[in-house]
């Protein structure tokens, strides 16, 4: 057996656990997609009734959290993720993974990939929801099959980026209730300058700048374009969404493996 | 015939932030033998398995294993039974040796084999697929030890198997590993219990802040004590009486830890009636045995007569 698929059997290994583990854990699996449709349905509603349609991007309030509910599923995710890995190590699973014959990056990041792989299926499910749900126009551009796929890419590199930032957070942090505590500082301001809740074209400058330096603006811009029709006026755009989310999640995925392999 | 070593270590050094754990350990561990790390807690012995399961590197020194420098790659030939236990709750039986065979790059019909034959052997087939948790703590060990010998390695590394067993799953977790060591597998046993490395391994080393203090079989530690062991309790014992026996010809080490005296003489039949004829009363119960490891143990590690302000002559 080669290196190569030593490692690729490693990574289903993990992949299972951690599939196995959420199938099993429910009350993880119900929290988080309930609550990003919980919030799509009060928010979105209450704020569509109370503007004026013409005020509002994508003609609907809760159209336009679609993307924003989408992003808020990565982030538990990759909260959940990042706990894993102190449920893991205090367990002492993670030891006897690490007594495996791979280096300790190669198993970390199988667990990190596990982990996005779990938020990437979250974030579908729940954006195959959404799309069933009447009230809400998907227009999809580009046509349905590709807006799914640059949606997937979206979502992705979303929970590359995510599951990157919960492990470099976890390798620093020593105890479960200050990485939640961390988490929760770093992402929910990430979030609320993300564009999720309101459009950053149309904001004070300093919330704009907010915005643009923030990697999270760029996967929900993406989104955005996937799955509405031509809004090209205020967003980016693919061609810069996709090479700043793909630098930003590897460079975080790297940093996080590498540092939890030699801390 | 020159004899083939699984681990060789020479002057191995580990520290960990400045504290150092391992200070200048060597130590030589033949091939197919069952051999015992004893010592007391913080002695070194978890820092070595650790160290030769090439979980962490030593930073001077040098350390084979199974003829290899410790990597990822030698891992591949190493069973590890950690001190505490490792298991996920939520998998089951089953579930833990199918990961536990696939990060170890087994899969398909050898995997399922690996895996028959590991429950079969630690009577676990019956519990394959319940999960972890409702396992008693026996089986959990048992589970534990499946996993490392799912991969049929060379060389075993146990780290405090027994403790927290019962005697009877203690008595039959012995007998599995026993019975691994006769399909020529080494097994390196870190544990404080003299008792159990005498009876089950076939060299000892004692372990003490880092170091190895003594090497060899049971017997060959033994060599050199006194023949009998005599525990008297003896609450009013004073030291100029305690100087007084250990004066006597043919008695070893006398230790008192209030209200314990314990002494190694080399024949407690003549001993103990010159003891009632010069002291008269005082000693309430006493306690003869032939010596054993432990007090091979105690006379060269010395740390727990240390530890407990022991009074020693």
């Amino acid at each position: 057996m080669t290196a190569a698929t030593a490692t690729l059997l490693a990574w289903q290994a993990l992949l299972e656990r951690d599939l196995r583990a959420l199938l099993r854990s429910r009350s993880q699996l119900y929290s988080s997609i309930l609550l990003p449709l919980i919030i799509l349905a009060v928010l979105g509603s209450g704020v569509s009734e109370g503007l004026e349609p013409s005020l509002v991007r994508d003609r609907d309030y809760s159209s336009f959290l679609v993307p924003g509910i989408i992003a808020m599923t990565a982030l538990f995710s990759a909260t959940f993720s990042g706990a894993s890995y102190y449920q893991d190590r205090d367990r002492g699973i993670l030891k006897a993974m690490l007594a495996a014959p791979h280096p300790a990056g190669v198993i970390l990041l199988g667990k990190s990939l596990a982990g996005v792989a779990v938020g990437c299926l979250q974030a579908l499910l729940v954006l195959a929801i959404v799309a069933l749900i009447p009230a809400i126009d998907l227009e999809w551009q580009y046509g349905v099959v590709p807006g799914l796929l640059l949606a997937f890419f979206a979502i992705l590199l979303l929970n590359l980026l995510l599951g990157g930032l919960a492990h470099l957070l976890s390798a620093r942090i020593t105890t479960l209730t200050g990485f939640h505590l961390v988490m929760n500082l770093v992402l929910f301001p990430l979030f609320f300058f993300s564009g999720a809740f309101f459009p950053l074209d149309e904001v004070p400058v300093w919330l704009e700048v907010l915005g643009r330096v923030n990697p999270l603006s760029y996967a929900v811009d993406l989104m955005h374009v996937a799955i509405y029709s031509d809004t090209s006026s205020g967003y980016l755009g693919a061609p810069v969404d996709m090479p700043v989310l793909l630098a930003v999640a590897a460079a975080v995925l790297y940093l996080g493996v590498r540092r939890h392999s030699t801390g | 015939m020159a004899i083939t070593l699984a681990v060789e270590a020479l002057d191995v050094v580990f520290e960990y932030d400045g504290r150092r754990a391992l200070d200048s350990l060597s130590l030589a561990v033949p091939q197919g033998s069952i051999f015992g790390l004893l010592g007391p807690n913080g002695s070194g012995k978890s820092t070595l398995i650790s160290l030769l399961a090439a979980m962490q590197a030593p930073q001077a020194g040098s350390l084979t294993v199974l003829g290899e420098k410790p990597g990822p790659r030698l891992r591949s030939r190493l069973g590890i039974l950690f001190q505490e236990t490792c298991l996920d709750p939520l998998m089951t039986v089953e579930e833990t040796l199918r990961l536990h065979g696939k990060l170890f790059g087994f899969s398909g019909q050898t995997l399922k084999s690996s895996s028959d034959r590991v429950l079969a052997l630690l009577e676990l087939d019956q519990r394959a697929g319940d999960a972890a948790a409702t396992l008693s703590g026996g089986m959990k060990r048992r589970l534990e030890l499946a996993r490392a010998l799912l991969t049929g390695p060379e060389l075993l590394l146990l780290d405090e198997p027994s403790v927290g067993l019962d005697l009877e799953v203690r008595s039959r977790l012995w007998g599995h590993l026993r019975d691994t060591n006769e399909e020529e597998t080494t097994l390196i046993v870190a544990t404080n219990d003299v008792l159990e490395a005498e009876r089950y391994c076939h060299s000892v080393a004692f372990l003490s802040r880092g170091r190895t203090l003594a090497m060899g079989t049971p017997d060959e530690l033994k060599r050199g004590l006194k023949r009998d062991s005599v525990r008297l309790e003896w609450p009013d014992l004073t030291e100029s009486t305690l100087c007084d026996i250990a004066s006597w010809p043919g008695v070893g080490r006398a230790t008192w830890i209030a209200p314990i005296l314990h002494v190694t003489v080399d024949d407690a039949s003549s001993f103990v009636p010159r003891l009632f004829q010069a002291v008269g009363e005082g000693i309430r119960a006493i306690h003869i045995r032939e010596s054993t490891l432990e007090d091979a143990y105690f006379q060269l590690v010395g740390l727990p007569i240390a530890e407990r302000q022991e009074q020693m002559v």
